[in-house]
């Protein structure tokens, strides 16, 4: 098998080296990739047949294997709502109370509308430095870059950082590039939340800039702020750790997120918004 | 027109020996975006996509090989994996380096296979952490934590990838330049 390459073939290597460096370079230099959106409009239809099957395979496992487990959790969750009914019926009654307040005080009522578009999750990044996903659903579906996607429970998942024809990608919150402007939801204290997966912790968020002072407790829930790009009120994550940051000038807490990404199947791509 | 593109029985065989290694990138690279990266083992990641890009290459050797490194280094990159723009002229490149090393020096072998797959790997997970870790807050630390184990972890698929890269390869024979 010790063969001599010939001058023809010592050619064909050096023109695909140059050519690999050629693409690597520009592809570098400038800000997008143009082979990407077609090499991505191609992709999902494979990845579309290939995650539809690992999910039809995925719910058949969960019924042979999970069957009692999911029965525990059917009768928590009857326990929970019964929890819950009750905590709706004294809602009622202080919703009805803060509505004769509005009108005493002539208040405008503030409230959130978005239009939401559903879509599949057809593939996740392999990098163990980025978190991210592709859904099957892109531009020909209203969906753009620099659009929030969420759960069916008002949960954050990420922001739309690319999209095509067909196909769109998902940063997720873990991922460090993501920053959101948040707020807990018991006391106020503003923050900015960010993802823990260069700092070693992966899968939580890091709640950065918060006063000193603040006094955080664990299971607090933290909601975005509200701005040009996220709604109000979305749902982030739940405080489980805080402490002083390196500077010694600012307090950061740690965040479970409050979505669920070990299985994400579906996510929320929010079009349009208004807040307030 | 039709009649210039007559094909000998020997280049039909090429040709469906090219589709079939097309095919198993195809969905080696749809079985990774779907099913390792969404289930991590021990936390970890694998990557078998540049496992397959070196296989071929070495059993192609480096021109052939190296032309089809150079084509899927493009569409892994451009499909959505986070391995950067080093990715594309790294890997056509280290598998080409691999080949040569493996005609040069190495019987073609299974062993002499997965030790140029692991060398590759190494080279090129370790490259892409450094850049990481130069440009974004990621520690070093993930060479140990992170690096090796996705090497030593994703090492496995050969023992899929390599028996079917043999068989395509006897499908279409050598097309020595």
């Amino acid at each position: 098998m010790k063969r001599r390459l010939s001058g023809k073939a010592k050619w064909l290597i050096v023109i695909s080296v140059l050519l690999a460096m050629v693409i690597s370079v520009l592809g570098a230099l400038g800000r997008s990739r143009p082979g990407e959106s077609f090499v991505q409009t191609l992709l999902t239809p494979f990845r579309s047949a290939g995650s539809t099957f690992v999910r039809q395979a995925e719910r058949y496992y969960d019924y042979v294997f999970k069957y009692e487990s999911l029965q525990a959790e059917n009768k928590a969750l009857k326990k929970k709502i019964v929890e819950m009914e009750d905590d709706v019926r004294s809602a009622d009654s202080l919703q009805r109370e803060n509505e004769r307040l509005h009108q005493l005080l002539g208040l405008m009522e503030e409230h959130e509308d978005y239009k939401r578009k559903s879509a599949y999750i057809i593939s996740w990044n392999g990098s163990n430095w980025k978190s991210a996903f592709t859904i099957g659903k892109g531009t020909s579906s209203g969906i753009d870059e620099g659009m929030v996607a969420i759960t069916e429970y008002g949960q954050v998942v990420g922001l739309v950082t690319s999209a095509g024809p067909n196909w769109a990608t998902v940063t997720t919150v873990l991922d460090t590039g993501i920053g959101i402007s948040a707020s807990v939801a018991s006391s106020g204290y503003t923050g900015k939340v960010e993802g823990a997966l260069a700092t070693g912790s992966e899968g939580l968020l890091r709640m950065n800039y918060l006063p000193t002072d603040s006094v955080l407790r664990n299971n607090d829930q933290v909601l975005t702020t509200g701005s040009t790009v996220y709604p109000r009120g979305l749902i982030i994550g739940y405080i489980t750790d805080a402490g002083l940051d390196e500077t010694g000038v600012a307090k950061y807490a740690i965040l479970r997120p409050a979505a669920d990404f070990d299985n994400l199947e579906q996510v929320f791509i929010i079009t349009d918004f208004k807040n307030g | 027109m039709l009649k210039h593109l007559h094909m000998t029985a020997r280049q039909w065989k090429i040709v469906l020996k090219w589709a079939l290694y097309s095919l198993l990138f195809l969905v080696t690279l749809v079985a990774q975006d779907v099913i390792l990266a969404k289930h991590p083992i021990f936390g970890i990641k694998l990557t078998v996509v540049p496992l397959l890009i070196v296989c071929v290459c070495i059993r192609e050797g480096p021109e052939s090989g190296g032309v089809f490194a150079l084509i899927t280094s493009v569409i892994c990159c451009y499909s959505g994996a986070d391995y950067g723009n080093v990715s594309v002229a790294l890997l056509p490149v280290c598998s080409i380096l691999a080949a040569v090393f493996c005609r040069r020096v190495l019987t073609l072998r299974f062993l002499s296979t997965l030790l140029c797959c692991l060398l590759v790997l190494l080279i090129h997970e370790t490259v892409i952490l450094g850049l990481k870790v130069l440009l974004t807050p990621i520690s070093p630390k993930n060479l140990f934590t992170v690096v090796l184990p996705r090497v030593g972890l994703s090492l496995p698929a050969l023992l899929i990838q390599y028996p079917l890269a043999k068989t395509i390869h006897k499908t279409g024979g050598s097309h020595d330049l």
